[in-house]
C-alpha cells in the first residue's frame, strides 16, 4: 500500500502545537498543473490564515478537502496525478477492496462505506473529524437516541461533531462541548487560541507588575513610538537578561536568551495576535520600523506565516493608541516578561524654574515572579525608561 | 417468627388460603402423603384432609383440565406441576380453556385457578427439570404469569394469585426455594399482581430480570456500586400484565438497560421488554439495550448448567458495554 501514498499531499505540521486547520480558500483546481511552491490552499489555524504551497510540481488529481472543512494535521489535502496519469484515488479504491491489503479496520467498514479515494490505513480517516472523503451520502453519525433527542433540543447538528465514544459514537459530553447556552457562539480561530493561551498563562505564572513613567517631552512630534519601545526593550534586555528569558515551571529551569525577539501584541478584529519581530537587539530604529510595518500588514490581513508567530522571548503591548495608562498584563510562558505602554499624556512636572507640562508615557512591566526578582524587574524598567527618555536614539543602545 | 425459605413461604401461603377459603383445593402429583416433590405442600394433607389435598395420576393435562372444571364450578383449585418441563402438556387446557372461559361464556363463568410449578435451573437437575418456559404462557391472553424471587413476595403474591378471579401461572424459581431466608408475616396481606418491584435504586443503569437471576442482578449491582456506578434493579415478578411504566421510568433516568432471564434469548420475554424500550422508551436510550439470557440451545446436563445460566460476569460485562455508550 506504499507507492500510491506518495501522491497524497497531507496537511503539514503548522507548528505551535496546532492540531487542525480550516480550509478557507482553494487556489488550484483538479486537473491543474502546479509548480513547486505555488500556493495550493489557504487554511485558517487557531492563529492565522496560512498559505500552503505545493511541495513539488505536478498535476492535481483531486482536492481532498471541502471549503470550510476542518482538517487535522496530517489529513490528506491534495492528490497528485501519478506520472502515467492514473488517478491515484481510483488506485486506492481498488486496493481497498482487494482482500490482500489486510487493513482489518478498513475492511470491516468497507461494506457500509464507499471506498474513500485517499487515506490508507484503517483508523486514520476514522479518527480525523469529518475528513473522510467519499462519494455518495455520508453515513449517519453514531449516536444513541437520547443523544439525538438532546441534539435536536439544543439545535446542534450532529454532522459537525466528532464523537469520542466507542467507535466514534457521539456522547452527551460531546454535545455539551458543542452546545453552549442560548445566544453563545463557540470561540474559533485566533480568539479561541487567545482564550486557551491566556487561561494557561494565568494558571501557571505568578505575575507581579511594576509601573513607571517615561518623560518623552524631548521627542519630536512624529517620533514612531513602537520602534522606540522595541529598542528600549532590547537595551534593557542587555542589562537584565533575566527578563528576556524562558522559564520552565515544571523543570524549574531558566534559559537567558541571547537574542531579543519581541512579540508585538496586535489588536485584530478577531482577537489578539502576536507576531514576532526578530533580532531586535541587532536592528537600528529604521530597520525596526521596516520590520514592524511588514508584520502589522501581515497581521491586519491575517496572512501571518506560522514561523512569524513563534519564538518571542519577550512581549510588548503598546496599548497607548487605544487609551489607558497602566495595566497588569499577562505573561505568556515560557516568556517571563511583558512591557505595556499606555497613552502619552501631558503632566505637570516640577523643574528648576517651577513647573512645566511634559508628555509622559506610562509604562507597566509585568513579570513572572517565579523567574524574575523585583530588583531585576526594577533595573530593567529603569533602563527602558532611560532609553525612552533619550532625545534621539543612537544606532547602538546606550546602556550596557 | 423465624426466617423461612421460599418453599416454606409457599407452604404457609397455601395453608393460609385453605384456612380462609374452603373452596381452595390442592391437586397434583405426590402432593398429599409425600408433601410434594419440593415439600411445598408438606403437612397439608394431614391438616386439611384428602377432600382438599388430592394426589393425582401422572397426567398434567388432566390436572389442568380438572382444575378448569373445578374453577368453573366455584372452587379455587391450586394445582401443582412437578417441574416446568411437564407443564407443556397443560398448554391446551390453559390456553384453550382456562384463559378463555370468562370470554367464551360472556362472563357467566370465570376460572379462578392457579397452576403452580417450580421453574428454572441452578439445582443440577436433568434438563427437562430446569425449564424456563415463561414465554409459552406470557403470549397467551387471559393468563396472568407471576414469578416471585423472595419468600415474602412469594407468600404475598401466591395469596393474591389464589384470590384472583382468573387463571394464574405461578412460577417458583427452584434455585431460590431454599435460599435465601427472610421473615414472612403470615397475616394474609397480598401484593399487587401488576407491579414490578424495585429492589435497589440507582440512576446510572437499570438491571431488569425475574426469578432465579435476581440474586445475580443484585450481586452485579453491588459490584458496580463498589466501582461508583449505581444500578437500579427491577424484579419483574408479574410478567403478565407487564408493569412497563416502572421499567420505562427507570430507563428514562438511567438511559441504559440490561435485561436478564434464564430462558433462551430468541423470543424470550426479555424481547418484549426490549421492544417496549425501543418503542415508548426509545428517546431515553443512551445505549443499545443489552440482554443476558440462556443460550438458544437445549439446556445442557448439570455439569455444564452453570455455563448456560446468566451469571454475574456476563451481566457485568453487558452493563459495562451499556455504560460505555452515550
Amino acid at each position: 500500500m506504499a507507492p500510491e501514498q506518495d501522491n497524497i499531499f497531507r496537511l503539514p505540521d503548522l507548528g505551535e502545537g496546532l492540531q487542525e486547520a480550516e480550509i478557507v480558500a482553494w487556489h488550484v483546481s483538479e486537473g491543474e498543473h502546479v509548480a513547486a511552491d505555488q500556493p495550493l490552499v489557504s487554511v485558517e489555524t487557531d492563529k492565522a490564515v496560512v498559505e500552503i504551497p505545493a511541495p513539488h510540481s505536478g498535476r492535481i488529481a483531486r482536492l481532498l478537502g471541502a471549503l470550510h472543512e476542518r482538517l487535522p494535521i496530517g489529513a490528506p489535502l491534495v492528490a497528485f496525478a501519478t506520472e502515467d496519469g492514473t488517478d491515484p484515488g481510483s488506485v486506492v479504491g481498488e486496493l481497498e477492496q482487494a482482500p490482500s491489503t489486510g487493513s482489518g479496520a478498513r475492511a470491516d467498514k468497507g461494506e457500509i462505506l464507499p471506498p474513500p479515494p485517499p487515506a490508507k490505513g484503517g483508523g486514520e480517516s476514522r479518527s480525523s473529524s469529518g475528513t473522510e472523503h467519499r462519494v455518495g451520502p455520508e453515513p449517519r453519525q453514531r449516536a444513541a437516541p437520547a443523544v439525538r433527542a438532546l441534539a435536536t433540543e439544543l439545535g446542534v447538528d450532529l454532522a459537525t461533531i466528532t464523537g469520542t465514544g466507542p467507535d466514534g459514537e457521539i456522547t452527551r459530553d460531546d454535545l455539551r462541548r458543542h452546545a453552549p447556552a442560548t445566544g453563545m457562539v463557540p470561540l474559533r480561530g485566533i480568539r479561541r487560541a487567545m482564550a486557551v493561551r491566556m487561561a494557561e498563562a494565568h494558571a501557571a505564572v505568578v505575575p507581579a507588575t511594576m509601573t513607571d513613567e517615561a518623560d518623552v517631552e524631548s521627542w519630536s512630534p512624529h517620533t514612531p513610538i513602537t520602534p522606540r519601545l522595541i529598542a528600549a526593550i532590547a537595551a534593557a534586555a542587555k542589562v537584565e537578561p533575566v527578563l528576556n528569558a524562558a522559564y520552565d515551571g515544571i523543570q524549574m529551569a531558566l534559559r537567558r536568551n541571547s537574542e531579543v525577539h519581541v512579540g508585538i501584541a496586535v489588536d485584530t478584529e478577531d482577537g489578539l495576535l502576536v507576531p514576532v519581530l526578530r533580532d531586535a537587539h541587532r536592528l537600528d530604529l529604521a530597520s525596526i520600523q521596516a520590520a514592524l510595518d511588514t508584520l502589522k500588514e501581515a497581521a491586519r490581513t491575517r496572512r501571518v506565516a506560522p514561523d512569524t508567530l513563534r519564538g518571542a522571548t519577550i512581549t510588548l503591548s503598546n496599548f497607548g493608541p487605544l487609551g489607558g495608562h497602566f495595566a497588569a498584563l499577562v505573561v505568556v510562558p515560557p516568556q517571563v516578561a511583558i512591557l505595556g505602554a499606555g497613552r502619552i499624556v501631558p503632566r505637570v512636572v516640577p523643574n528648576l524654574h517651577g513647573f512645566a507640562a511634559h508628555r509622559m508615557m506610562p509604562l507597566s512591566l509585568t513579570f513572572d515572579h517565579r523567574a524574575v526578582s523585583g530588583g531585576e524587574a526594577a533595573r530593567f524598567l529603569a533602563v527602558v525608561k532611560a532609553s525612552l527618555e533619550t532625545p534621539s536614539l543612537p544606532k547602538e543602545p546606550q546602556h550596557g | 417468627m423465624p426466617d423461612i425459605t421460599l418453599v416454606e413461604a409457599i407452604n404457609l401461603g397455601l395453608a393460609r388460603a385453605m384456612e380462609e377459603d374452603p373452596t381452595v383445593i390442592l391437586l397434583g402429583e405426590d402432593i398429599g402423603a409425600d408433601g410434594g416433590v419440593f415439600r411445598a405442600t408438606n403437612g397439608l394433607l394431614a391438616r386439611f384432609g384428602p377432600d382438599r389435598v388430592l394426589d393425582t395420576p401422572l397426567a398434567e393435562a388432566a390436572i389442568a383440565g380438572v382444575s378448569v372444571g373445578l374453577a368453573a364450578r366455584g372452587f379455587r383449585p391450586v394445582a401443582e406441576i412437578q417441574f416446568m418441563g411437564f407443564a407443556y402438556a397443560t398448554l391446551d387446557q390453559m390456553l384453550n380453556h382456562a384463559a378463555r372461559l370468562r370470554t367464551r361464556t360472556r362472563g357467566r363463568l370465570s376460572c379462578p385457578m392457579v397452576l403452580r410449578m417450580p421453574c428454572g435451573g441452578g439445582i443440577h437437575a436433568p434438563e427437562h427439570h430446569s425449564e424456563s418456559g415463561e414465554a409459552c404462557f406470557t403470549n397467551v391472553p387471559g393468563l396472568r404469569v407471576v414469578i416471585p424471587s423472595s419468600p415474602a413476595r412469594g407468600y404475598a403474591l401466591l395469596l393474591a394469585a389464589i384470590r384472583d378471579p382468573d387463571p394464574v401461572i405461578f412460577l417458583e424459581p427452584a434455585r431460590l426455594y431454599r435460599t435465601p431466608r427472610e421473615t414472612v408475616d403470615d397475616n394474609g396481606t397480598t401484593l399487587p399482581l401488576d407491579r414490578c418491584f424495585t429492589l435497589r435504586e440507582g440512576n446510572d443503569i437499570t438491571l431488569v430480570g425475574w426469578g432465579g437471576v435476581i440474586p445475580d442482578l443484585l450481586a452485579t449491582a453491588q459490584v458496580l456500586s463498589d466501582g461508583g456506578t449505581e444500578a437500579e434493579v427491577i424484579d419483574v415478578a408479574t410478567l403478565v400484565p407487564l408493569d412497563a411504566d416502572t421499567i420505562l421510568s427507570s430507563v428514562a433516568r438511567t438511559g441504559r438497560c440490561v435485561i436478564c432471564h434464564e430462558a433462551p434469548l430468541t423470543g424470550g420475554f426479555g424481547a418484549e421488554i426490549a421492544a417496549r424500550l425501543a418503542g415508548p422508551g426509545l428517546l431515553s436510550l443512551l445505549a443499545p439495550v443489552e440482554r443476558v439470557t440462556g443460550y438458544d440451545t437445549i439446556l445442557p446436563l448439570p455439569r455444564l448448567e452453570d455455563a448456560h445460566r446468566p451469571n454475574v460476569a456476563r451481566i457485568l460485562a453487558a452493563a459495562r458495554r451499556a455504560l460505555s455508550h452515550g
